[in-house]
């Protein structure tokens, strides 16, 4: 052929995902501009199949630099070819950018996504023209098949196959070998080869892109098996969904028609076979092999009965190997290099590549080819790039709409065949959909099952009404009316579909909801028992995300509003409906509301905790004196503790007339909202201020009054008549690190040291190097009120990395303009010093395998051990309750010495009922509001009836109307956050976050979309326009 | 035959190679309950009642379909199989309206029984059911898609059994329904009435209108007799209640029709519209007015022995006993005999067996609609073409219910090319009728050797009434007529024939012009309630036994022939 040598060839994804990005546009504004530049002779542009990396389409490669451009548009083309094509340089705007270290990778062998790969299947895509038999060629193509006819008798090849450990790759993973075997000995002709790319999972396109970018390996793949089992004829069937690939298979067996690789006498050997392409009509029970068949053969696309197999009985009764796309285009790198080749690679049991479509919650989606064995946070994390947004991940779900959804605490289990289904998944065709925090289990499941059993054929009765009962019944779950006994009658479902349905659909539709039931119960149970579907998903569920993700169901949506139209005391007043500390709030809280604000889908999350401290503080002057809902009761409770829950607690019973008593065992009441946040978070006025509110309730606080010290349970409920009690006593012990010389003078404890600043007994830390241990909020606390204290340099030294920190993002920030060093994936073994702390041995971590949270482990470099000089140490790993007065009581403990309580929190001691830290562990101040409001219900409901029994807290929600015109503010900005100079904090307590103004947070109020009114609408069956129209929703 | 050795609840069982599981098991007495499956069509594997668990097989497997292999152990009710029986049992019950008090039939339903002998008696699933459709646009049968629980029995039979492809599927998982041709109202569609999907219904999905509520199965007795509607003599079994004929199924063992029937066989009868003749009339006075049996035989016997020149003629649906009474009453008397239905010569043997139908590639069909008539053998080619891949040649009947079947539609001048075609068949079959008469010599000069000749021949008994001498004759010219009409239609031709006749008897079952025209007329019973013996087509002498009661004042044939021998002398 007489084509010119090109200087640079560069190649343009025409996959089907950078073909949607636009990439037909950049390949005509490249030859375009190559034309217009005088370069056809120089430069070859050439348009390929996938190359994969889907996320970042379009992409482009220019060789034979081998530089990667992701996400190029037209516009960028006369850049590319100025720059780089010219004159040579990389545009670096146009490289890869690693998020991590925001830094370009310009070639493509250095981006992670490619780094862990192995392409085998994938060996051609996206790195020849699909549409040139000749490309395929050059890169060894039928170069196995001319091995096999010349050189290769029949058996020779199915003991090759056999030899390499090929499983199937369509999902099932039965030896192809052993296939072909079976189908060359069944007797009958003739004989027929049949492809499986009836690839139907929703997401799934693994299949796809090797036809649509390398048609001619699973071409050379059927021609072989043609040849190994004495066919002559081959039928592949894709379904007409895949109009690119369909087209490319035509073109690809005319050329190879043309080019005597297909056809009669191929090669010049007495070797003949034909291939015909059935285009299927996209059921998806036609991925099955019999209902494949069927189809084949013009009938209704369902399954039979095996035995007998195809490869004794399939198409036309005759014997047929079936085998999936991935499986063929294998074959000739199998014949090539040699079976050993291909065993080696991988486990044993399970060899070779497997190739996955990454989707979802994932940075890097697109089309990966993995060894197998690599585990599945290697894929998720390592070439995925992992979660978007910073989001936590949850699961992963593989095998497509049969398989099963894995959680963060397996991890580490390797991608093959036999791993997978151990845990619950199977290695299905290839899909592999990552799921974050935002998803609903439930949801998730009933999405599969809905899709199963719509494609379910109908023809056996297991999987026809079996899987129609259980979405019946997962319905049901979602809307919130699902009851306990459901979730065996599931189990039932899943069992018997299992055992009894006809095909591999029916057997596998329950997979995806016993998995989900398997790994997240909690789920299942918070959507039947409590009615809240905990990722704000279900819809029925949900009235706004915001309301539904804040633990005391704040009615976000109705103060946000109000705030807007200036309406601030009825603002707080629905707010204090549901939490009484909104002043408190507005300062300290983790804002769970913000982060699933649907605002932050488009840009970001409405600032609610700022406008909640604005609508608390501007009513400063307006104390609030709690209304009494119910009749005064006679009975007395006696509440432990003064923190938020114990607080929330003693407020509704006061409210619901209860004469109600706080014992605090500090001199001040508040618990950790006093001893534990720093002043300059929350000022000590606005927290007695809000304690004010809770007296005015009629609410007694005794302080300097601990429980097994000054009295006992016994005392009060015996001696004193207090009809109930409610232990609300927080985690105020610290951790221990258990390391040696920890009891050295000048190691303060996290939360030890944070009392005694907030009770004015600050140890003299001017001039000091302060360590701090630990990741929380309580070391972030300890560092920054150190800082404040005087030390000289404060340290904080954390086991993992930054991303893995449980602390606030913002305080981590604030902190490190305040000038403390954070020292990751560093852990301290030793405290040094004589009698005080001179220095700090701290031993160098790197991120081994996940553990059960899905973060990385970290786990010792050998050798890598170094010395911190400090002063003073401060290890903050972690708070418990402390226990040592409960001996004899008659309460019992969780291992991690949380109470041990009911779902009421009742604890396992009559007429006790417990609530806070004491029974979550250490958590937030919300968390302690909600569980105060669901203990009271308890405790009334107790002193009611006598009846342990879970009653829910639940004012009405309230709708008030919408005044704005939501349009006009789809281009508004959140407001930035105001800080104090940090050259201002040195040295005092001032707070921090200074209040925005108020023309700022009512139009920042504004921003709200306002979601609660399409629940109202679409679930509460209120027409929105009516309610408008009157201007008055319903209460 | 070889065999396997199996154990099936732990008992030896010698199973035939290649049987199934299920077949293996009814053989030994083994009882494995089942609801997609019936014996006349392929085994399906669909509802997964007949579940089983085998040694080594990873889960149940449905004993209709698994083969039977060497040293197999099958257990057929262990906790694990009813579980998953009473499970699908359960869904079943839970899919649509098995509410089985207000069902016709409840007490014969293959799905109420299992639930008695699994003992569902409760609802474990809720039915959040809608209501479907019910279809009564057929005239003869109803379809309640309420009842139907989606086993195809009768999509399988429409196709494998009559090869007509009229039921099918439509929609897919919970949607699933039974339609008829591109969902069409049964009744607007391809449908040919034959009620084959009827016959093999397991729950009231399909019910007859003439049965309906009628009777239970314990209520019935079944009497196996064979059909008078046309020559091929099909099998049926007629199921009565105290003498009333309630239904005609087709008799699955029957070596002619193999359980088939044709709308003629299976429901005319049922839905007679003629009014039965319940007394001997005599016409007095210019009408026919009621008489005793002694004045009507003494009437007939007087006015055909008066009248000269007489003419007996007999129905071919009369039975070979009732002939022969015939023959030997009336050619005493010196009548000319005959038979109402006429036979060609070329069809006046026998040729051919049916059987040939379901082992040609070739069919050349001439002279005979098999749409219309002899609609069972037609279903025998109609299956050929669609389930055989047989080619069908239609010779100068273009018009015929069959022609969407032909490949090939000839005129008879076109008959070379219909030679053509079987000669270049392996195993081609000629069918042809009374029309054939043109091209049949041609035809059989051509394919002597090569094709097999089956001979259809019109009127039910005509074989028997030829072996008598009996062939089709007109009345011309006599002076008085006997017609044995019993239970069949004459037409004009006849009634016009009679025109001259000045005495007219008449042996009949029913009214009409015939029996109008008459000065007497003697009641006999109907097919259905007499005995005797009936040639097919093929020669196959089939046995009538009788079912239903004949009303008081009837007689059957050979009784009224005898009483009329006697007085005639």
């Amino acid at each position: 052929m007489a084509e010119p040598l090109y200087r640079a060839n560069v190649l343009v994804c025409g996959g089907t995902g950078c073909t949607a990005s636009g990439s037909q546009a950049v390949l005509d504004a490249l030859r375009e501009e190559v034309a217009r530049r005088g370069l056809e002779g120089e430069v070859q542009v050439i348009q390929t199949g996938c190359r994969g990396f889907c996320a970042m389409g379009p992409v482009m490669m220019v060789y034979p630099e081998g530089i990667f451009y992701c996400q190029v548009r037209a516009e960028d083309v006369p850049q590319v070819v100025e720059e780089t094509l010219l004159k040579g340089r990389v545009v670096e705007r146009l490289a890869y950018q690693e998020p991590a270290a925001r830094k370009a990778i310009p070639h493509y062998g250095e981006i992670p996504f490619y780094q862990k790969q192995l392409r085998i299947a994938l060996r051609n895509c996206g790195m020849i023209d699909p549409e040139n038999i000749e490309e395929y060629i050059a890169r060894d193509g039928y170069a196995a098949l001319s091995k096999v006819l010349t050189e290769m008798t029949q058996e020779q090849v199915i003991e090759t196959v056999k030899a390499s450990g090929l499983r199937g790759r369509g999902g099932a993973g039965f030896p192809t070998g052993l296939k072909w075997e079976f189908t060359y000995r069944a007797p009958g002709q003739p004989k027929y080869v049949v492809c499986n790319a009836d690839e139907g999972d929703p997401g799934a396109f693994m299949d796809r892109s090797i036809i649509e970018g390398d048609p001619h390996s699973l071409l050379e793949g059927m021609i072989i098996a043609g040849y190994a089992i004495g066919a002559k004829e081959g039928y592949i069937y894709c379904r007409a969904e895949y109009p690119l690939a369909i087209k490319r298979l035509y073109k690809a067996i005319q050329q190879a028609e043309e080019y005597g690789l297909l056809g009669e006498n191929i090669l010049g050997t007495d070797f003949s076979f034909h291939l015909k392409v059935k285009e299927g009509a996209g059921a998806f029970v036609c991925g099955e092999e019999t209902a494949l068949l069927a189809s084949i053969e013009g009938r209704r696309g369902e399954p039979r009965p095996r035995p007998p197999f195809p490869a004794v009985s399939g198409l036309w009764g005759k014997p047929t190997n079936i085998n999936n796309v991935k499986s063929y285009a294998n074959v000739p790198q199998i014949i090539l290099n040699g079976p050993e080749w291909f065993a080696s690679i991988g486990p044993r049991r399970s060899p070779g590549t497997a190739i996955f479509a990454l989707t979802g919650k994932v940075n890097n989606t697109g089309l990966v080819e993995v060894p197998m064995g690599i585990t599945l946070g290697e894929i998720i994390f390592d070439i995925g790039g992992g979660i978007p947004n910073g989001k936590k991940f949850k699961a992963v779900q593989t095998g497509g709409p049969l398989g099963g959804c894995i959680p963060a605490e397996h991890l580490n289990v390797p991608v093959d065949f036999d791993s997978l289904k151990e845990v619950g998944a199977v290695m299905g065709s290839g899909g592999m959909i990552v799921v974050d925090e935002d998803t609903c289990m439930v949801e998730f499941a009933r999405f599969f099952l809905t899709f199963a059993t719509a494609e379910s054929c109908g023809k056996c009765v297991p999987c026809r009404v079996g899987g129609r009962r259980m979405l019946e019944i997962l319905n049901r779950i979602c809307a919130g009316e699902g009851r306990l006994e459901d979730l065996d009658t599931i189990r039932e479902i899943s069992a018997q579909m299992e055992a009894g349905s006809l095909c591999a659909l029916g057997q596998l539709t329950p997979g995806p909801v016993k998995a989900a039931l398997r790994y997240f119960e909690h789920e299942f149970l918070a959507h039947i028992e409590d009615k809240r579907c905990p990722a704000g998903v279900c819809k029925e569920l949900t009235v706004a995300r915001c309301l539904n993700a804040c633990p005391a169901g704040v009615d976000v949506p109705s103060y946000v509003s109000l705030v807007a139209e200036g309406r601030y005391a009825e603002a707080l007043e629905i707010h204090r409906e549901r939490n009484p500390f909104a002043m408190i709030c507005g300062r300290v809280c983790p804002a769970f509301c913000e982060s699933r604000c649907r605002r932050g889908d488009i840009d970001e999350p409405v600032a609610i905790r700022q406008i909640k401290r604005f609508m608390a503080d501007h009513e400063v002057d307006h104390p609030w004196t709690p209304a009494k809902r119910g009749k005064p009761r006679p009975e007395k409770v006696a509440v432990v503790g003064s923190g938020p829950a114990g607080l929330t607690a003693a407020l509704r019973l006061a409210q619901m007339g209860y004469q109600v008593t706080v014992f605090e065992a500090l001199p001040v009441p508040g618990g950790m909202m006093a001893v534990g946040i720093p002043e300059y978070r929350l000022p000590r006025d606005v927290l007695n201020f809000e304690i004010e509110n809770i007296k005015r309730a009629g609410v007694e606080i005794v302080c300097n009054k601990a429980l097994g010290k000054d009295f006992t349970l016994d005392d009060l409920m015996n001696g004193q008549g207090y009809k109930a009690v409610v232990l609300a006593i927080g985690a105020h012990k610290s951790q221990r690190l258990g390391i040696p010389g920890e009891d050295k003078e000048g190691v303060y404890h996290g939360v030890d040291f944070l009392r005694d600043v907030a009770l004015g007994k600050a140890p003299d830390l001017t001039g000091k190097r302060v360590a701090v241990v630990g990741g929380g909020n309580v070391a972030i606390d300890a560092a920054r009120t150190a800082w404040r204290l005087g030390a000289q340099k404060v340290h904080v030294i954390y086991r993992r990395t930054r991303e893995d920190m449980p602390a606030y993002k913002e305080e981590v920030e604030a902190a490190e303009q305040e000038g403390i060093v954070f020292h990751f994936l560093t852990n301290p073994v030793r405290v040094l010093g004589p009698q005080r702390v001179t220095a700090v041995e701290l031993q160098q971590q790197e991120l081994g395998e996940f553990d059960r949270s899905g973060r990385r482990r970290p786990v010792p470099v050998e050798g890598a051990v170094f010395q911190l000089d400090v002063d003073v140490l401060i290890p903050a790993i972690g708070q418990r309750t402390d226990t040592s007065w409960a001996d004899g009581d008659g309460l019992e403990f969780n291992r991690d010495a949380t109470l041990k309580v009911s779902k009421s929190l009742a604890t396992t001691r009559p007429g006790v009922f417990a609530a806070g830290d004491a029974v979550s562990g250490p958590a937030s101040v919300i968390e302690a509001v909600a569980q105060g409001n669901r203990v009271a219900m308890a405790v009334d409901h107790y002193l009611r009836t006598g009846q342990v029994e879970k009653v829910d807290y639940n004012p009405p929600y309230h709708y008030p109307a919408l005044t704005w015109n939501v349009d006009a503010y789809a281009e508004a900005k959140r407001p930035a956050p105001k800080f104090l100079d940090v050259a201002a904090r040195r040295g005092n307590f001032q707070e921090v976050e200074l209040l925005l103004d108020e023309e700022t947070i009512r139009e920042e109020c504004k921003r709200c979309l306002r979601c609660d009114l399409e629940w109202l609408e679409s679930v509460g069956g209120v027409s929105l326009e009516a309610a408008k129209a009157e201007h008055k929703m319903p209460a | 035959m070889a065999t396997v050795n199996i154990t099936i609840n732990g008992q030896k069982v010698l199973a035939k190679a290649g049987q199934t599981v299920l077949e293996a098991a009814l053989d030994a007495g083994v009882d494995i309950p089942r609801l997609c499956h019936h014996p006349a069509v392929r085994p399906y594997g669909a509802c997964r009642v007949c579940l089983v668990e085998i040694t080594g097989q990873r889960t149940l497997q449905p004993a209709c379909t698994f083969p039977v292999s060497e040293g197999m152990e099958v257990f057929t009710e262990t906790p694990k199989v009813v579980e998953a029986r009473r499970f699908v049992l359960h869904l079943l019950f839970s899919e649509r309206n098995h509410y089985c008090m207000y069902c016709q039939m409840s007490g014969d339903c293959e799905l109420q029984a299992l639930a008695y002998r699994y003992g569902l008696d409760y609802w474990k699933y809720p039915r959040p059911f809608t209501p479907l459709p019910v279809d009564a646009s057929r005239t003869y049968f109803v379809m309640d898609h309420n009842r139907c629980i989606l086993c195809r029995r009768c999509v399988r039979a429409c196709g494998e059994l009559v090869g007509n492809y009229t039921l099918g599927v439509r929609q897919r998982g919970a949607n699933t329904m039974i339609c008829a041709d591109m969902n069409v109202p049964f009744g607007e569609s391809t449908c040919l009435s034959c009620g084959t999907c009827l016959q093999v219904c397991p729950t009231g999905a399909l019910m007859d209108r003439h049965s309906a509520y009628r009777g239970l199965e314990k209520d019935v007795e079944r009497v196996k007799s064979v059909c008078a509607a046309c020559s091929v003599g099909c099998g049926v079994e007629l199921v009565v209640r105290q003498g009333h004929l309630l239904r005609i199924e087709g008799d699955w063992n029957a070596p002619v029709n193999k359980g088939l029937l044709c709308e003629l066989g299976r429901f005319k009868p049922l839905f007679e519209g003629r009014n039965r003749v319940r007394t001997p009339l005599v016409r007095r006075d210019g009408a026919l007015k009621e008489a005793t049996w002694d004045e009507a035989l003494d009437a007939a016997a007087k006015g055909l022995k008066a009248g000269g020149a007489a003419v007996a003629l007999a129905s071919p649906r009369a039975t070979n006993e009732a002939l022969n009474a015939f023959v030997r009453t009336f050619g005493r008397l010196g009548a000319r005999l005959g038979s109402l239905t006429p036979v060609p010569e070329f069809l006046a043997k026998p040729e051919g067996s049916l059987a040939a139908l379901d082992e040609a590639d070739l069919y050349v069909v001439v002279g005979v609609d098999l749409g219309k008539e002899f609609q069972v053998a037609g279903f025998a080619v109609r299956r050929g073409v669609t389930n055989r891949g047989a080619r069908l040649v239609l010779l100068g009947d273009g018009k015929s219910d069959l022609a969407r079947f032909a490949r090939y539609r000839l005129d008879v001048s076109q008959v070379n090319e219909a030679v053509a075609l079987a000669q270049g068949a392996e195993n081609p079959v000629v069918v042809y009728g009374a029309g054939a008469g043109e091209v049949l010599p041609r035809l059989r000069a051509a394919l002597e050797g090569k094709a097999r000749f089956v001979g259809l021949v019109p009127g039910t008994n005509s074989r028997g009434a030829l072996s008598l001498g009996l062939n089709g004759a007109r009345p011309d010219g006599a002076k008085a007529a006997f017609i044995l009409a019993a239970d069949d239609q004459v037409d004009e031709g006849l009634l016009t024939a009679l025109a001259g006749v000045r005495f007219l008897a008449v042996q009949a079952s029913y009214f009409g012009p015939l029996v109008e025209r008459a000065d007497v007329v003697l009641p006999a019973a109907t097919w259905a309630e007499k005995a005797g013996t009936l040639v097919n087509t093929e020669g196959r002498v089939q046995d009538l036994r009788p079912a239903a009661a004949a009303p008081a004042g009837v007689k059957t044939d050979e009784e009224i022939l005898t009483a009329l021998a006697a007085r005639l002398g």
